[in-house]
């Protein structure tokens, strides 16, 4: 079947339609709704930079974009590390590594919504499971209002949030370690690399595939937490988990302030198209030397 | 055989708890076979670990408060199977259960259908146009949207769809698109089109080639891209939270969040809606978790 282009246009037609017009049109909105001043509904008139001027004078603002940038960095990096252990363990147990990875999968089915409030649950103060674990090991001078302290607060979210996308970033990892073909790994153990250091030169090099996946996947979704600090802290306290996406619906959906938190949302997109630039650049490259 | 190499391999990889072994020779098959059952052991351990938070939220669920405070973390005294009579009827769980798999079904379909069809030129015919377009839907990977959501959700308004299915299946459809054209188009390129040219030797047009054959070769793809479509939109709140406004449309996630809210619930009232609203998916992964695997690797091994 050689398809004419005149086919090709129309077959490629309602995807092309459906994404321009309801994810391609709102984003070029959002850059000029955020250089006016609407309020609600009604459409405000042109201000410029104004809005942008003032997000960065906001503490709200500042203190989500602190805790967005720090939120990222920590769980990519303690995620995709964990995740990369657990990986190599899987692949190194054979016998028990479907039902291990079933059950690791399990917490990624449950919706943000259901994880926010179960660990909401876990976290509580008074009686909470994970203080009476803690107590259970006499380790007293740990247990403490883990969501209400502002020094714990967004640690605990990450925590929550990492428990949920452990599985899923181990099962990507040992996807890929599944595919490298098993005579690399014996040939390497015959030249004599084994433990620490085969892991080091060959496997680390072979898996960068799955690291560039997986790098972009929890950048890209840390970048847009809302669920988990929208429902466990409701940005709090003070302004310890606020982020920017918090921020845009706050602003946006509670204070109907549409440009104002249409700013916010610019500065998202902004951040999003570096890193993801960044990572792609990077970890590509990467697995081209490799 | 197999099982023999991967027993050796096992050995090699397994570096953490065993060390010491290592040091005296892994000669002996019998150390062997200790370290890895130790291994195995340590990862159902972990595992265990992991889920223990889910087990938790089931065991409490069914606690009245009383004995959950009294005991945490043993097992209940008696099961207050009344925790989820009130929860269920405290929410609304049919409808929003019924809510979710039309929002979720039609979004679903809309999404394959439209996403293979734009795929398929996409894959066979390399043209600069053809790869701007591609382009175009890459870019829409790393739109996070909340950068979108209060546009869109003015644009719905003005289209007078706002508290109405239509706007949530057409935002979730348009904002999933660019994965699932991205999936059928990788995984188009990695099939031959000679099925193709025959049945266009048979005469066939562009849309019968495309039922009887094209839809068909992607059905092991279009498997994994409704199951993964399916977890994102069932469990998404934040489309349905700004879209919809009424009792009886939610979604059951949004059901989850309306009716815990801003209250503040005891483990016994908040944990059985949290468990209903979970359970549906959890029951699907279980039976087709092989294709939720295969839609967590996608992304790996494709260019």
């Amino acid at each position: 079947m050689k398809l004419t282009s005149r086919s090709a246009v129309l077959l490629m037609l309602p995807a092309t339609l459906l994404y321009a017009l309801f994810v391609i049109y709102p984003t070029v909105q959002a850059v000029q709704l955020s250089l006016t001043d609407a309020h609600g509904l009604r459409g405000g008139s042109f201000i410029g930079l104004a809005n942008y001027r003032a997000l960065l004078h906001d503490p709200q603002v500042t203190a989500a974009l602190k805790n967005t940038l720090i939120y990222t960095v920590v769980v990519v990096v303690v995620q995709n590390a964990l995740g990369l252990a657990v990986a190599a363990w899987l692949f190194s147990a054979p016998k028990v590594r479907s039902i291990a990875r079933t059950g690791m999968l399990l917490p990624a089915m449950m919706a943000l919504v259901a994880v926010s409030y179960l660990w909401q649950f876990i976290y509580s103060p008074i009686g909470g499971p994970l203080n009476t674990v803690l107590g259970g090991l006499g380790l007293h001078s740990l247990e403490q209002s883990w969501l209400g302290n502002p020094s714990t607060a967004l640690m605990a979210i990450a925590g929550s949030y990492m428990w949920m996308y452990l599985g899923y970033t181990a099962t990507i990892f040992l996807s890929n370690y599944l595919a490298i073909p098993k005579s690399v790994l014996e040939a390497a153990s015959l030249d004599g690399a084994t433990g620490w250091r085969r892991f080091r030169y060959i496997d680390w090099r072979l898996l960068a595939p799955s690291l560039t996946v997986n790098v972009t996947l929890s950048t890209i979704g840390s970048l847009r937490v809302f669920d988990l600090p929208f429902i466990m802290t409701n940005g709090g306290p003070g302004n310890s988990t606020q982020t920017l996406s918090f921020v845009i619906y706050s602003d946006g959906f509670q204070n109907f302030q549409f440009a104002y938190a249409t700013a916010v949302a610019v500065l998202l997109l902004v951040i999003t198209v570096i890193a993801s630039i960044l990572v792609t650049t990077v970890l590509r490259r990467r697995e081209v030397a490799a | 055989m197999t099982t023999l190499i991967d027993e050796t391999r096992a050995e090699q990889q397994d570096n953490r708890p065993n060390r010491l072994a290592g040091k005296w020779g892994a000669g002996t098959n019998r150390r062997r076979t200790v370290r890895s059952r130790l291994s195995s052991l340590g990862l159902l351990l972990v595992t265990l670990l992991l889920v223990a938070p889910i087990l938790l939220m089931v065991k409490v669920s069914l606690q009245s408060d009383a004995d959950a405070t009294a005991h945490p973390l043993g097992l209940p005294t008696h099961l207050a199977w009344s925790n989820y009579t009130s929860a269920v009827s405290a929410m609304n769980y049919g409808r929003s259960v019924f809510n979710t798999v039309v929002i979720t079904g039609c979004s679903a379909v809309l999404v394959l259908i439209a996403g293979s069809l734009c795929a398929w030129p996409l894959a066979r015919l390399t043209r600069a146009w053809t790869k701007v377009v591609y382009q175009f839907f890459v870019a829409g990977l790393t739109i996070p949207v909340f950068v979108m959501i209060t546009p869109l959700y003015i644009l719905m308004r003005n289209l007078h769809l706002l508290n109405t299915f239509t706007s949530v299946i057409l935002s979730e459809a348009a904002v999933s698109l660019p994965f699932a054209v991205l999936f059928f188009t990788s995984f188009l390129r990695s099939v031959p089109a000679e099925l193709e040219e025959a049945a266009a030797i048979d005469g066939a047009g562009p849309l019968r080639t495309y039922w009887h054959v094209v839809l068909p070769l992607l059905r092991p793809a279009s498997a994994t891209l409704i199951i993964t479509l399916t977890l994102a939109i069932w469990n998404d709140l934040i489309i349905p939270l700004v879209m919809l406004s009424s009792d009886d449309k939610q979604t059951i996630t949004l059901d989850v969040y309306n009716t815990i809210g801003a209250h503040t619930y005891s483990a016994s009232q908040l944990l059985p809606a949290v468990v209903l609203g979970t359970a549906p998916l959890l029951v699907v992964f279980v039976i087709l978790q092989r294709h939720i695997v295969a839609g967590i690797s996608a992304g790996v091994g494709k260019d």
